[in-house]
Parts: structure tokens; C-alpha cells; sequence
């Protein structure tokens, strides 16, 4: 049982559409509040990751049901430079844009698994589940 | 897309009704400080009761706008900031330590006249 | 040649219901059916059977009135064996009753009629589990299901529980933490510490971790989180019920409380709460007897 959905993300404004639709679909699986915001937050961080770093890429959601837990999958794609240090940008702070360097250690925190795979010039794809508890 | 600023005696009183994307944050940013200069407004409160995310880049402008509104001389308290968006904030590992915060705008004006007079 | 089968099995629903209660009674003979009355046995072994009927009349339509007799029974605690025993039963006396009857019935007339000789045997047999198969893995299902329900709904009964929040007087609120704190219960306690500092505009809380057995790096984490979370929504912490062998392992384990005040117990805590919000005990009254009241006014909330 699945059901996928994307938003495509090229500007801005597509930050705030992504999250909303993510905050949607959350919200139809059954996640509560804060839950909500958690996953939602989550979301602008990866989509804002592919306007500032990859210029163009696509969010998609899977709602997601197995025999003992439901759950929200996103996954962020792009086809921009890459990441060459991974451990590196995982890191509290590190950032090369000025920014807080926040995002993606935490959306690691935010979601509760979170898989990326990235080849310097190739591109990042960025897949992070949250379970309903 | 502009968050109207209100001017109470020597203070600044902001309520962020809007979903806040990146320009329109940005865009408060500039509108605060250029006020803050203009009205030479001591304090300001800027609640956040109806925002519901608030994600590194937007925790980041407001952090900044407060450094930045202290070195111009106005003290700033966020109030009403919501529960989800406090466990966010955690989890992304970002504490806005610096900044006062209060439960909601009265208390927050409250808090500023004590800042204020210490 | 099915419905024919079928037909008489409906038709003579009172003998069949007469050999299967006979045969369950001989089953029901546990210690759970010896604390109901004959009575309510009885009475429920009929609901079953015509439910049973009913689920049978109406063939494999999602929701039957099994269902509902299913999630009655539930409810009222009755094991599943009751409801898996109670099927197997009618499997076989609708089986024993059709052999039985096997000589008198007339197929000559059906549709898609066909010679089946001495091997009928089998051929009922897989009639009958096409009707009944459907019906125990519904039940079975039904059963699973509202148990899971009872489990989740026990499992945040629970999860309120230990994560009290106690409005002590106006602005003042105390969430004293009892029992051993894991990831997932830290998260919850976060959640519902911020929920209550809204609902009743605290503008300090108390910590109380008297009742938490060890504080590691992780619990300390964990309360740290809380109270930095509690500061984001315009309120404050103090932690409160330091031990002293927990002074020793935050010392130890080098954890840095940092801005955040620390009493060794509630009743000190509540005096800085009370500085916190300026409301000073007045020099002219006993303060000690001002405190011993509000903190009894305290227990007595807390039993409420
Ligand atoms: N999709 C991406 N493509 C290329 N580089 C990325 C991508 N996402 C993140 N990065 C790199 O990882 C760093 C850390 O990202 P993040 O944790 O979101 O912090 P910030 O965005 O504040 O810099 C970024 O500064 C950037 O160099
Ligand atoms: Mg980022």
C-alpha cells in the first residue's frame, strides 16, 4: 500500500508548497502536532538544500504502511554538484553557504531514519522515514 | 508579501500571521531595522503564536534580527512561540540562547520594561 | 449442487445449532467459563450461533453481525479460544450433519449438476471450509484488531500517567518525573511539559527528579532538551530533587546544567519559583509554616 507524491522544486516559493503538501500527507497518516512540524521542518530544510545547492531537483512523499507501523518517507533528489564530504556536512555547523549549518544533522534528529548518497557532480539523493508512534 | 510593524510609544509590536518564506523574512528583516532607525524605538515584541515552522534559515534571520536590533539599541523578546515549533528548534540543535522569549505579547511587553530597567 | 447444500444446512439451522451447542458445552469447562452463570453461556453460545448463520446467509460481504458479536465479546474479556473453539465445533457438526443426511438429499435438480459417487466426501469438506474459513479469519482478525485498540488506548493511559503536570497556583507548575527515562518517554514528557505550560500559562515549572533512579549523560540530555524547549515558549525551568549521588555523576560526567537553576528539593525550588514570578513570602508571617502549607495544598492536588 503506497501512494507517492512530488513537488518539483526550481524557486523559492516551492520551499513553502513542498512543506505544505509533506504537512498534508502527514497529517492524513495520522502524525500529531508536533510530529507534523517535525516532518514539515524537515522538508523545507531538504527542499531549501536543493534551491541553494543544486539549483533544480524534485521532493516526493510516500505514505507508508506495513504490517506492524505506518510512516511518512521523503525523498530529495537532485542532479546538482554533489556532496564530496559526507561525514563532514553532517556535522552540528558546517555550512558553505553562511547558513546555521543545521539542516541536515537535523533532519537526521528530526525524522527517524535517514539515508543519503551523493557522488561529487553526480548529484544527492536524500531518503528519511518517520514512524507513527 | 510585508508583516505590518506597530508602534506603541517606544516600542515596535510585530504579530507574524504568515507563512514565513524566505523573502518575506528577509523583507521583515530590513522593515524592522530600517524602523527601529527611524522611530528610535527602545524595544520590540515580535510574537510568533501563529507561525507553525520555523526551520534554520528562518531561526537564523531572527536570531540575526535581534543581534542586530541590539546593537541598534532595541531589545527584542519573541513570545508565543508554539510547542512544535520549540521541539523543532531542539532537534535541529538550535537554541536561540541569546533571546529572550516570553509566553505571549503582554508578557512580553512585561519582560522588555524589566530588561529595560535593569 | 452447492446451493442445494447450503440450503438444507440453513433450513435445519435448529438441529445444527442443537448438535453444536451440545458439543461446545464440552469444551467451555474452564475456569473462565465457571465464573459466568449458565445463563449468560448459554445465551451467548445462541448469539454466536446465529451470528454464525447470519455470517454463513450472507457469504463473504465484509461486516456480518459476527463482527459485532466478535468485538462484544472482546470487550467484555472473553478469550479467543472461545470464539476459535466455538468455529471449529460448528465446522464439524455441519459436516457430521450433512453425512447424516446425505441419503435424503436430492441433487438432481441442480444446475450444474454432476455424479460425485462415493467420494463426496471431500467434496463437502471443502464446501463447508468455503463457508467457514471466511468467517474465522474475520473473527480472528476483528479480535486482533480491537485488542491492538485496547492495547494502544492502555498504552497512553500509561503514557499520561507518567508525565503528570501539577498547576500548583497561578504561573506555577510542577511535573515531577517518576520511573526510568528512555529516548522515546523524554519525548513524550517534552511534549506534554510544553502542552501544560500553555493550558496553564506557567510561567516556571518545576522539575521534580527525586523519583528518577539514575541520571547518565543521556537523562541529563534529555532534561536539558526539555528546559531549553520550555525557555523557547517564554517560561522557566528549575530542576528540582538533586540527590546527592546524581550532584556527583552531572559533576563526573562533566554535564554542563549551564543557565539552568538547579535546588536540591522541591520545597527550595518553589521558594525561587515564587521570587521568579515576585511574589515574596511576607517577613511578618512564618515562612517556614507558609511553605509547609502550600506545599501540603500541593499533595493535595496532586491525589486530585
Ligand atoms: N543537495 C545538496 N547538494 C549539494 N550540497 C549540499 C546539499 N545539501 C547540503 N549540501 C551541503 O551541506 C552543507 C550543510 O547543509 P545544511 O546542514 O543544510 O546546512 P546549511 O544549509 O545551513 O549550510 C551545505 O552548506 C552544503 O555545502
Ligand atoms: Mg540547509
Amino acid at each position: 500500500m503506497s501512494d507517492q507524491s512530488c513537488v518539483y522544486i526550481k524557486k523559492e516559493w516551492d520551499i513553502v508548497a513542498a512543506r505544505q503538501m509533506g504537512r498534508d500527507i502527514a497529517t492524513q497518516v495520522g502524525f500529531k502536532t508536533v510530529d507534523q512540524a517535525r516532518i514539515a521542518t524537515a522538508i523545507s530544510e531538504l527542499a531549501r538544500n536543493i534551491y541553494l545547492y543544486a539549483g533544480a531537483g524534485k521532493i516526493c512523499f510516500e505514505a507508508i504502511e506495513t504490517v506492524q507501523k505506518k510512516g511518512i518517507t521523503i525523498k530529495a533528489t537532485d542532479e546538482g554538484p554533489g556532496i564530496s564530504d559526507l561525514a563532514q556536512v553532517m556535522e552540528d555547523g558546517y555550512s558553505t553557504s553562511g547558513g546555521l549549518g543545521a539542516g541536515l544533522p537535523g533532519v537526521k534528529r528530526l525524522m527517524d531514519e535517514f539515508d543519503i548518497i551523493s557522488k561529487s557532480g553526480e548529484g544527492t539523493t536524500i531518503e528519511s522515514t518517520k514512524w507513527l508512534r | 508579501m510585508r508583516i505590518p510593524i506597530l508602534k506603541l510609544h517606544n516600542y515596535l509590536l510585530i504579530s507574524i500571521q504568515t507563512e514565513l518564506d524566505d523573502k518575506t523574512a528577509i523583507q521583515f528583516q530590513e522593515d524592522l531595522l530600517e524602523k527601529i532607525h527611524s522611530s528610535g524605538a527602545t524595544g520590540v515584541v515580535i510574537d510568533l503564536t501563529s507561525v507553525d515552522i520555523v526551520d534554520s534559515f528562518i531561526a537564523k534571520v531572527l536570531g540575526d534580527v535581534v543581534t542586530m536590533s541590539d546593537l541598534m539599541g532595541a531589545k527584542v523578546v519573541l513570545t508565543g512561540i508554539q510547542p512544535a515549533v520549540a521541539v523543532t528548534l531542539i532537534d535541529l540543535g538550535i537554541h536561540l540562547q541569546d533571546v529572550p522569549t516570553a509566553l505571549d505579547l503582554e508578557q512580553g511587553l512585561i519582560k522588555l520594561r524589566q530588561e529595560l530597567e535593569e | 449442487m452447492e446451493k442445494i447444500l447450503k440450503d438444507v444446512v440453513l433450513d435445519n439451522s435448529d438441529e445444527i445449532v442443537r448438535m453444536w451447542i451440545e458439543q461446545v458445552k464440552k469444551n467451555q469447562g474452564g475456569a473462565f467459563y465457571q465464573s459466568l452463570s449458565d445463563e449468560a453461556l448459554e445465551n451467548t453460545n445462541r448469539e454466536f450461533a446465529n451470528a454464525i448463520f447470519e455470517g454463513i446467509q450472507k457469504g463473504k460481504i465484509a461486516k456480518t453481525p459476527l463482527d459485532e458479536f466478535a468485538e462484544k465479546l472482546i470487550n467484555l474479556g472473553w478469550p479467543l479460544t472461545y470464539l476459535t473453539d466455538g468455529m471449529q465445533v460448528f465446522r464439524r457438526s455441519v459436516v457430521k450433519f450433512i453425512i447424516h443426511k446425505w441419503e435424503d438429499l436430492d441433487f438432481s435438480e441442480a444446475d450444474n449438476y454432476f455424479e460425485l459417487g462415493d467420494d463426496y466426501f471431500p467434496w463437502v469438506l471443502e464446501k463447508v471450509d468455503e463457508w467457514v474459513d471466511p468467517l474465522v479469519n474475520e473473527l480472528v482478525s476483528e479480535y486482533s484488531g480491537s485488542w491492538e485498540n485496547i492495547v494502544s488506548l492502555q498504552r497512553m493511559a500509561l503514557q499520561e500517567l507518567s508525565a503528570p503536570l501539577i498547576p500548583v497556583m497561578d504561573n506555577i507548575t510542577i511535573m515531577p518525573l517518576i520511573g526510568t527515562i528512555d529516548t522515546e518517554r523524554a519525548k513524550m514528557v517534552m511534549e506534554s511539559l510544553l502542552d501544560g505550560v500553555i493550558k496553564h500559562n506557567a510561567e516556571v515549572v518545576l522539575i521534580d527528579i527525586t523519583g528518577v533512579p539514575v541520571v547518565d549523560t543521556m537523562v541529563a540530555h534529555h532534561i536539558i532538551q526539555a528546559a531549553e524547549a520550555v525557555r523557547l515558549i517564554g517560561s522557566r525551568c528549575i530542576l528540582v530533587g538533586i540527590r546527592p549521588e546524581i550532584a556527583q555523576t552531572i559533576v563526573n560526567l562533566g554535564i554542563d546544567l549551564g543557565k539552568f537553576p538547579t535546588k536540591s528539593s522541591l520545597r527550595k525550588g518553589f521558594q525561587t519559583a515564587l521570587e521568579l514570578t515576585n511574589r515574596e513570602i511576607v517577613e511578618d508571617t512564618n515562612r517556614e509554616e507558609e511553605i509547609e502549607n502550600l506545599i501540603e495544598s500541593l499533595d493535595r492536588s496532586e491525589e486530585e
